[in-house]
């Protein structure tokens, strides 16, 4: 529901950066890190990430995003590591447990709330602005 | 074409750190905040209400803040009950974010409150992916949701603390087990409390206290 707001926010950032680091030629994809546990869907957020960057300088890019798991640390055993999975083929899901697989302790997350731009594919030969740029307009 | 490594902020940092902020100011003023989430019409607030009551009586002063998209009937709510009360409207968004909350907690007299309930706005899906800086969370799902709202929402209840099951009064008149609540809410956290409550009588409100830590 909220994946509109976290794209605008993804392409603030991604403004931001390219306004210090300009890069030459068309940005064809965007990397995103997304944590699992972020309850988003990645079709609205690609749909999203479409729509907003529509006349902007990343227009015409396309969203890849890449899962990061849950990384948990508990501060009773010290385990740090990855979560147990609880699923079951009736749900159609997997979801991690945030208890800890060694001694079942209460644990904290490390990673798997991530929503960060992490890289970007770039065709040198492109124009700037891509596909999805609004045509100038005549006169 | 060429790769460009690039690492801009992650999105959630702010609301991290906001969240970080709020949580040092209930602490600086002693005071104990949970975020109450809940579908529409789960039953939020009558339940804040009748833990309201409970906490009362044991001498301890009770504030709430009334998320929602519109309105102030919450609010009012709160406020006839004699809590000390703030309305936070969000406008059109579907939940609670630490920013506003910080603002609402601004004018927010917490020096005046010993326990503090900021209810969500009715959404049993975006408020989870927003900490609000609380000690803990309660989600409250009413029988009338049916007996599979924990596997629908997996995600939300892999995450919070507590969970209360509302509205056990109906369950035998919408043929629902509340069991199968709790039993698929234990397999997905082994460490969220549960209790079964009828805030309309105020059955289970004792239980849930005790969920909450309170």
């Amino acid at each position: 529901m909220h994946e509109y707001s976290l794209a605008h926010a993804l392409l603030e950032g991604l403004t931001e950066h390219l306004g210090r680091h300009p890069v030459q030629g068309r940005v064809k994809a965007v990397h995103i890190r997304k944590g699992e546990l972020l309850i988003l869907s990645e079709e609205a957020l690609a749909e999203a990430w479409r729509i907003l960057t529509e006349g902007t300088p990343v227009a015409g890019s396309e969203l890849r995003i890449e899962k990061v798991p849950v990384q948990i640390r508990c501060p009773a055993c010290g385990y740090e590591g990855p979560a147990r999975y609880v699923s079951d083929e009736g749900w159609h899901f997997t979801v991690p447990v945030l208890a800890c697989p060694r001694c079942g302790g209460r644990t904290e997350v490390v990673a798997g709330r991530d929503l960060a731009i992490v890289g970007l594919t770039v065709d040198e030969g492109g124009p700037p602005g891509g596909e999805g740029a609004p045509p100038v307009p005549p006169g | 074409m060429h790769d460009i490594r690039v690492g801009t902020e992650d999105v959630f940092k702010r609301q991290i750190e906001l969240a970080s902020r709020n949580f040092a100011l209930f602490k600086e003023h002693g005071v104990r905040a949970f975020n109450v989430m809940g579908a529409i019409g789960s039953g939020k607030t009558l339940l804040i209400l009748r833990l309201a009551e409970r906490l009362k009586e044991k001498g301890l002063r009770v504030g709430a803040i009334a998320g929602d998209v519109a309105g102030d009937d919450d609010y009012q709510k709160f406020v006839a009950a004699g809590l000390v009360a703030a309305n936070l409207n969000t406008g059109d968004d579907c939940h609670l974010d630490a920013h506003r909350v910080g603002h609402a907690l601004e004018s927010f007299p917490l020096g005046d409150v010993d326990v503090l309930f900021i209810e969500n706005v009715g959404n049993l899906v975006c408020p989870a992916d927003f900490p609000l800086g609380t000690e803990g969370d309660l989600v409250v799902i009413s029988v009338t949701e049916g007996d599979d709202m924990v596997r629908k929402h997996p995600k939300m209840f892999a995450q919070t603390d507590v969970l209360a099951v509302n509205k056990v009064d109906l369950a035998s008149f919408v043929g629902v087990d509340p069991m199968v609540l709790v039993d698929d809410y234990r397999r997905l956290n082994p460490h969220g409390a549960i209790a079964l409550t009828d805030a309309r009588s105020g059955r289970g409100v004792d239980e849930l206290l005790t969920a909450l830590g309170l």
